[in-house]
């Protein structure tokens, strides 16, 4: 098992599969970033986003991309509905943590909820073959899926990369995230802020849930499992840094693969919990890679 | 030609039939009075929601084709048949839950359930409340020990695991095999029993891993297998989780020949893996159209009323004779003027011990077990092919 074709096998397989959860937990982590917000109604989302692209691709029979855009609208609909009349609402009573918790978590439950009345509890894939054509390079099976899912998950990080610091909007919702009052003491709109984020948030899921979807069996419950991971990553990778959120992910999903080779599979979900477990207790604000400090050359004498 | 000429059974003989069997109050317009007489209630406790509904849902469907078919010959001495389905969810909790409504709200004597956790969940429940639990489907072998309220009609993992993992080394000549298998109740004991029959025929299992019941990614588990180097891999596991680990076999390369039990009989899984799938074998407890000319009977029907094939065809086979045997256990008890409960229900089932059923055959309870034919089935050129008949 120590043979380097396996151990790359698994980095390339860990890694891919981490892709959708990655692109979860940059969902789960900008918007907990701007908003200040653990968003549980995101599991509801991706419910959302799911069943809109299944509806489209076989009830329709329309194509992947008319299937991708509806999936995003419809998801980004719900986001912004959810912000705008639930979050806003409860931001303008002044409403504690607690009652922003619960209430993203019954958003969350009445959306599966809805979608298990429509669309039944059978697991569900997006296409009727979950097969994907296989390439050997080097000795490691790499298949159109996880090719799939590596470029989508690039392109798109790097998009909201630039998106972040390249763009005003971007930087607006750097700012409100920041401070709130003291951007919109500069004319930045926090509301307008949060709905942005809303948006990018449901394209991301989207994503996340085409990926999903075409590999394996979705039923309305299996959300749940998936925003857990999402939350993990989130505290791994520290509040408010969104993309350490989504390398967290990719690592954790390592540790889990590797773990096969020292223990029996069916202890692989125990590292998930005991990290998490232990990364709350001991790294409540995430775990801090160890800055490299180049030393500075001394700075000249001054002439006399 | 149709089906009913071609094996000269139709649902109307099949009626009569159950006249002649005695179900129907001989000699008088059975419907009418099914419709006057307090109905008869079988309790049944499957998963209507959640991963297993694709097969708890089509289950009640079989089986509210069953009572229907029971009553409309005039019902069990003129009294109908009513069936109080409760969801379960395959969860053990909600499983307890339904036994206990059945129990004392509905207080229905005999209950019919499936799914290792849950008929192993409910047991105490039946034990006490004094209910005949029949588990129909469920195949963890000790549901044999589970006490004196709880029998099973289908047969225990014992029987097919035993009779699949000897005709992998005996027949098919496979000596590695690697045993893959959901950690949860449905495969542990399954996977022991495949290991110790396999390797006690002569094998080795090279091989023998547990995945977590929620797992969609198997890469590390099988590349163990693949470098274990086994020439049969056999995967206990459920509806959601073998066709995956199958499809992810195939991509890392691994060809060998898969087998699994009854829950791999699945036309969806056929649709998901393609030409992966080719060479798959399950095991199959009931006989197939082949075998049993009304098995096509059933499945024109399904395709009339439901417009497709039902999922899980063999389990489907025994959920729907065991309405047929609820029936007979009630036509005992009226006809001995016994009282309805639990307890006459279960002196009825030792009493009649033999049901001659429709879409299985002949059912002999034996103790709690009962013993059956065992059927493999392959995947040929796209289809479940019979393969062979083991008894």
């Amino acid at each position: 098992m120590t043979d380097p074709i396996v151990l790359l096998q698994i980095l390339w397989t860990g890694t891919v599969t981490a892709a959708s959860l990655v692109l979860l937990t940059v969902a789960f982590s900008l918007t907990q970033k701007v908003t200040g917000l653990w968003n549980f109604a995101q599991a509801g989302f991706m419910g959302v986003a799911f069943y809109t692209m299944l509806f489209v691709l076989n009830d329709l029979a329309l194509p992947l991309w008319v299937a991708l855009a509806a999936g995003a609208a419809l998801t980004a609909g719900i986001a912004v509905f959810t912000e705008a009349f639930g979050l806003d609402t409860l931001r303008a009573r002044r409403s504690g943590n607690l009652t922003f918790f619960i209430f993203t978590l019954i958003s969350a439950e009445l959306i599966i909820y809805v979608l298990t009345l429509l669309f039944g509890t059978e697991p569900q894939t997006l296409f009727p073959s979950i097969m994907s054509p296989i390439h050997i390079v080097g000795g490691v099976a790499i298949s159109d899926w996880d090719l799939t899912a590596v470029g989508i998950t690039v392109v798109m990080l790097t998009l909201l990369s630039l998106f972040l610091n390249r763009t005003k909007e971007g930087q607006f919702l750097v700012a409100v995230a920041d401070n709130a009052k003291l951007a919109e003491l500069y004319g930045i709109s926090a509301q307008r802020a949060y709905r942005v984020t809303a948006i990018i948030a449901a394209i991301f899921i989207t994503a996340a849930m085409y990926l999903v979807g075409a590999r394996a069996g979705v039923t309305p419950n299996s959300p749940m499992e998936l925003i857990l991971s999402a939350v993990i990553g989130t505290l791994l990778g520290g509040m408010g840094r969104v993309f350490m959120g989504g390398l967290a992910t990719v690592i954790l999903a390592l540790l889990q693969s590797y773990s096969v080779l020292v223990i029996a599979s069916r202890w692989q979900n125990l590292l998930l919990y005991g990290f998490l477990f232990i990364t709350i207790l001991l790294f409540p604000r995430g775990m801090h890679l160890p800055r490299l400090r180049t030393r500075r050359a001394p700075a000249p004498e001054p002439s006399v | 030609m149709s089906t009913e000429e071609k094996f000269g059974w139709d649902r109307r003989r099949f009626l009569q039939a159950l006249a002649a069997a005695g179900l129907a109050l001989p000699g008088t317009a059975g419907t009418v009075l099914a419709q006057g007489k307090e109905p008869l209630k079988v309790g049944v406790t499957l998963p209507l929601t959640g991963s297993e509904a694709g097969y708890g849902v089509d289950f009640v469907t079989s089986m509210h084709m069953a009572a229907k078919d029971v009553n409309d010959a005039g019902g069990v001495n003129g009294h109908k048949l009513e069936l109080v389905v409760i969801d379960t969810q395959a969860s053990p909790q909600l499983g307890i839950n339904a036994m206990n409504r059945l129990a004392t709200v509905d207080k229905v004597p005999l209950v019919i359930t499936a799914w290792s956790a849950v008929v192993k969940a409910q047991a105490p429940v039946a034990n006490r409340e004094k209910m005949l639990e029949l588990s129909v489907g469920a195949n963890a072998p000790d549901i044999a020990n589970l006490g004196d309220y709880v029998y099973t009609l289908f047969p225990l993992a014992d029987v097919d695991v035993t009779a699949l993992a000897k005709y992998t080394h005996t027949t098919l000549g496979k000596k590695r095999a690697a045993v893959l298998y959901i950690n949860n109740e449905t495969g542990i004991d399954a996977a022991k029993i495949y290991k110790t029959v396999f390797e006690k025929a002569g094998g080795e299992v090279v091989a023998f891993e547990a995945y977590d019941p929620k797992a969609t990614e198997f890469t590390g588990m099988l590349l163990k297998v693949r470098a274990a180097n086994p020439d049969m891999v056999h995967i206990h596991g459920l509806l959601v989780d073998v066709p995956l680990v199958m499809a992810q076999m195939r991509q890392l390369g691994l060809q060998q020949r898969i087998s699994s039990y009854s829950v791999g009989y699945n036309p969806k899984l056929l649709t998901q893996l393609g030409a992966a799938a080719e060479g798959f074998i399950v095991t199959s407890l009931a006989p197939g159209v082949a075998d049993n000319p009304n098995v096509q009977v059933l499945l024109d029907r399904w395709q009339k009323e439901m417009n497709r094939a039902p999922n899980g065809l063999p389990y489907m086979q025994y959920i729907f004779d065991s309405v047929l045997v609820a029936a007979r256990l009630y036509k005992h008890v009226l006809d001995k003027n016994m009282p309805i409960t639990g307890t006459s229900m279960r002196e009825a089932l030792l009493a009649v011990r033999e049901f001659d059923t429709p879409m299985t055959g002949k059912t002999i309870v034996d103790g709690h077990r009962v013993t059956k034919p065992v059927y493999l089935v392959t995947v040929k050129d796209g289809k479940f092919t019979p393969l062979t008949k083991l008894n």
